[in-house]
């Protein structure tokens, strides 16, 4: 009997793994993944190839909701309800769907007035004059028009609150009438319309509350669709219709933002219905939900994410040398790396290839000949700066599976030109505080990372981590890169008010950064969104964010 | 015994300051920047010395501790660098559920732990104690996220029986209630069964036999009892262990308890949430312990309190 024991035990763990490894093994075969997705902007990808074992799952048999309540589940929560103090993309998900702000973006990236209905701009490019919307109330009955604009703008001019850094620039506010207004901004800024849209309205009346922050985490006083009905902190986000909302609204009875981590919890949610929507999915996952739950749309987004390694070009070695400060260097870097094969492994194929330093979803992107991965170049490249022997350097990154992922395979690609890449990853915490370092006591060398602009314009992503001004610690150029061509034009561009002319501007400048390659540029990824077949209404924005204006369920 | 716990609850506070001075020393030992991280990449510096001056994080260290015992004499434990609310509203707001998991723990894992323990201690060396230790052991190895899984794809996902966690009443917390009751069923069992078979051989067991005792009044009334002793100090660190959250198990079933608090406070530099949790779960143990120790009197009133 003794002996027996083991074999039981064994046999019994056996069991166990091969009950939790049946999940993802699947028929994952080859890697290659998805491959074959187009990575347009709002490709829906219905099942590839219909699954056999159809009907398999609980919950989900139906094309019917049962029930009127929109669940979306997410990874993360909002870190505050206030949207002038939250920034980040958790938080702006779930307060979008309670706030808006006078002007909005469709999916094409393109500015819509939303509680503005028109605006002109003076000769000067230094006062914009926009009508407001009437008939529209916030949630606390209050009603919006231009005293309220004004009152934001007040509260704007706190520097603790992030809704400074969009209002900053302006210096007055002029109530024209009742319904209408002017902003006076310092100088002429043609980034003005965009950060004008992550401004949102909220009551004059609950701003002007002692402790207004505290008040708008318990309770909305926005004019969006939805308002505020219960919450968790970490667990849930309720809301409910607002029944006096300006437009056609949503058609659900609530709308509920679930924290769920764990990626494979999060799946599990929308295999039983539980949840009907989430984000994201994890791209290693993507053909195992299409052949368990064949009927749940698979969508694949494009985002704003752009992933680069920085290469600070005043490090040396201990021999002297700045093998970064070396154009020929930093552009063998490039020719090392294969961004085809990176989507491939990193991504699953659920990336793009990069042809300029942000990614095509924002405004004025001007696609350059791609680096193509060619060793032979990259290698002649670093003989040529006398570099042939290589050497040794270190990359910092954040310790999230992706991101060391990621890094490893750039550590991978550039140990072909004898580049010996030493991977320190730490918590995003601690890059931070060292990414914040000035030239003087900075210890990075390489900073594999990725940027995104909240605003989609072209100067929010390339002045804070390219342009000269914005070294650390008044930015993120850890690549210490000072280049006086490339600042003039952005700096021209952000005075220009001709569209065509700024679009010229902003190519000249991202053609300049594609030469200089003061990073290793690596590519865009893909967000994946799954829901259930009968969520109606759904739209996104250029991000991965859902639109809840018009959602509902088909019951 | 009233005296005996007033003397020991005296005896916490000056604990508590001293682990109040570690805590601080370590969390600020870290290396990492709140204010960086408050403030997101894209804000300017400005706003973060804004935000720096704002939560004193720009003080000298010994200035920014003593600001922060005043506020916890006062009962005041700062507020969240996250979240901004006071950070004993947050832990009020998250204790429930970690307790309510618990509970749901609790409520079979300790019986059914000490019941396989006790038989297999009885039937020590039959298949009844190979079963009951096979079963103690696959318990114990079984990682709380595979158990957590596999138990969502089987009875959500396939049976649909069961919803995967969240907070939607008790049939939410059926699937969570079997992953933390496995581990404490199964290390209760060991625990139980090694006490139990110590006792057993101990003489007064043997002499309760000599006395031609019933065999169940000797199990039970005279070894099961004193074996209880050790099982209860077992069965407390566990709950004290389990009070402060389980990482996992909390992750796996989305349930926003204090074990998922300290992981998110952690990798944010919530330094007033980071103090206020560890300075609570400090508490939990101490607390825990004198009940432990306050029920062995219960259990061997021979015990005394002095």
């Amino acid at each position: 009997m003794k002996r027996l024991l083991p074999l039981l035990l064994a046999v019994v763990m056996t069991l166990g793994l091969v009950a939790c490894g049946g999940n993802s093994g699947g028929n994952s075969g080859g890697n290659s993944g998805n491959s074959g997705n187009s990575g347009n902007s709002g490709t829906t990808t219905p099942p590839a190839d219909s699954g056999n074992d159809a009907g398999d799952t609980a919950g989900t048999s139906g094309d019917k909701s049962p029930d009127n309540d929109f669940v979306i589940a997410m990874p993360n929560d909002a870190t505050h309800l206030d949207p002038h103090v939250s920034s980040n993309g958790y938080s702006n998900q779930i307060t979008n769907a309670m706030y808006e702000g006078l002007l909005g973006f469709n999916e094409q990236t393109e500015v819509i007035p939303v509680l503005a209905t028109d605006w002109s701009v003076s000769e000067d490019a230094l006062v914009y004059t926009f009508k407001l919307r009437e008939g529209v109330t916030f949630h606390d009955g209050e009603t919006f028009n231009a005293e309220a604009v004004k009152a934001v703008w007040e509260r704007g001019k706190d520097t603790s609150l992030s809704l400074n850094r969009n209002t900053k620039k302006w210096t007055d506010v002029e109530v024209l009438g009742e319904y209408e207004v002017a902003i006076h901004i310092e100088s002429p800024d043609n980034t003005f319309i965009n950060k004008l849209t992550q401004v949102r309205m909220v009551s004059p009346k609950a701003m002007a509350m002692d402790n207004a922050s505290d008040y708008l985490a318990k309770n909305s006083a926005g004019t969006g669709p939805f308002k505020l009905s219960e919450r968790v902190d970490g667990g849930y986000t309720k809301m409910v219709p607002y029944e006096n909302y300006w437009q056609d609204g949503p058609t659900v009875d609530s709308l509920t933002f679930e924290v769920v981590p764990e990626d494979a919890s999060r799946m599990a949610k929308l295999q039983t219905g539980e949840a009907d929507l989430i984000y994201p999915v994890p791209v290693t996952d993507i053909e195992r939900l299409q052949s368990e739950s064949p009927n749940i749309i698979v969508d694949v987004r494009d985002t704003t994410i752009f992933r680069y390694v920085t290469l600070n070009t005043e490090w040396a070695l201990p021999d002297g040398r700045k093998p970064f400060a070396d154009k020929r260097v930093r552009q063998a870097l490039n020719y090392a790396f294969d961004s085809e094969a990176y989507a491939k492994i990193v991504f699953n194929g659920y990336a793009k290839e990069p042809t300029s330093c942000f990614a095509d979803t924002i405004m004025y992107h001007s696609p350059n000949t791609p680096y193509k991965a060619d060793l032979e170049k990259a290698k002649s490249l670093m003989k040529e700066a006398g570099f042939e022997d290589g050497f040794d350097v270190e990359i910092i990154v954040d310790n999230t599976t992706i991101e060391q992922k990621g890094a490893t395979f750039v550590m991978q690609q550039l140990s072909q030109i004898g580049v010996n890449v030493k991977l320190l990853a730490n918590e995003s915490t601690v890059n931070a505080e060292a990414t914040s370092a000035p030239l003087e006591t900075t210890t990075v060398q390489m900073w594999y990372v990725n940027w995104s602009s909240g605003s989609f314009e072209a100067d929010g992503s390339m002045r804070s981590i390219l342009h000269s001004d914005k070294m650390p610690p008044d930015g993120y150029n850890t690549a210490f890169w000072k280049n006086e061509e490339f600042d003039k034009l952005l700096d021209d561009a952000l005075k220009m008010t001709d569209t065509k002319e700024i679009a010229d501007t902003y190519a000249k400048a991202q053609a300049v950064v594609w030469e200089e390659c003061p990073w290793m540029f690596l590519g865009n990824d893909n967000a994946i969104v799954a829901y259930q077949p009968y969520c109606t209404g759904l739209q996104f924005k250029p991000g991965d964010e859902v639109v809840v204006t018009t959602i509902g369920l088909d019951h | 015994m009233g005296r005996y716990i007033a003397r020991r609850l005296l005896e916490t506070i000056p604990l508590l300051l001293v682990i109040s001075i570690f805590v601080f020393m370590f969390i600020h030992l870290l290396p990492g920047d709140p204010a960086r991280q408050m403030a997101g990449l894209e804000a300017p510096p400005e706003e973060v010395q804004a935000i720096r001056e704002e939560y004193n994080l720009d003080k000298p260290l010994l200035e920014q501790y003593f600001i922060y015992m005043k506020g916890l004499l006062t009962g005041d434990m700062g507020r969240s660098l996250k979240v901004k609310i006071p950070v004993s509203e947050l832990i009020a707001s998250r204790f429930p559920f970690t307790l309510q998991l618990v509970f749901a723990g609790l409520l079979w894992g300790p019986v059914l732990g000490i019941l396989i323990g006790v038989i297999s201690a009885i039937k020590r060396g039959t298949w009844v104690d190979m079963l009951g230790m096979l079963i103690a052991i696959c318990g114990l190895s079984a990682p709380g996220f595979v158990l957590g899984l596999v138990g969502i794809q089987v009875f959500s996902v396939k049976l649909g029986w069961f919803p995967t966690g969240g907070l939607d009443g008790i049939k939410s917390l059926f699937l969570p209630s079997i992953v933390m009751g496995t581990g404490i069923m199964a290390t209760l069992a060991r625990y139980s069964r090694s006490s139990m078979l110590e006792v057993l051989r101990e003489d007064y067991v043997r002499t309760a036999r000599a006395k031609g005792q019933k065999e169940s009044i000797v199990m039970f009334r005279h070894a099961f009892k004193n074996s209880l002793i050790q099982v209860v100090t077992i069965l407390g660190l566990q709950i004290g262990g389990l009070l402060s959250g389980s990482v996992i198990t909390e992750n796996i079933f989305s349930i926003p308890g204090m074990g998922r608090l300290l992981t998110d406070s952690i990798s944010y530099r919530d330094y007033p949430a980071i103090q206020g949790l560890l300075m609570i779960f400090a508490l939990e143990y101490v607390l825990i312990n004198l009940i432990v120790d306050v029920l062995y009197g219960v259990i061997n009133p021979k015990i005394r309190f002095d």
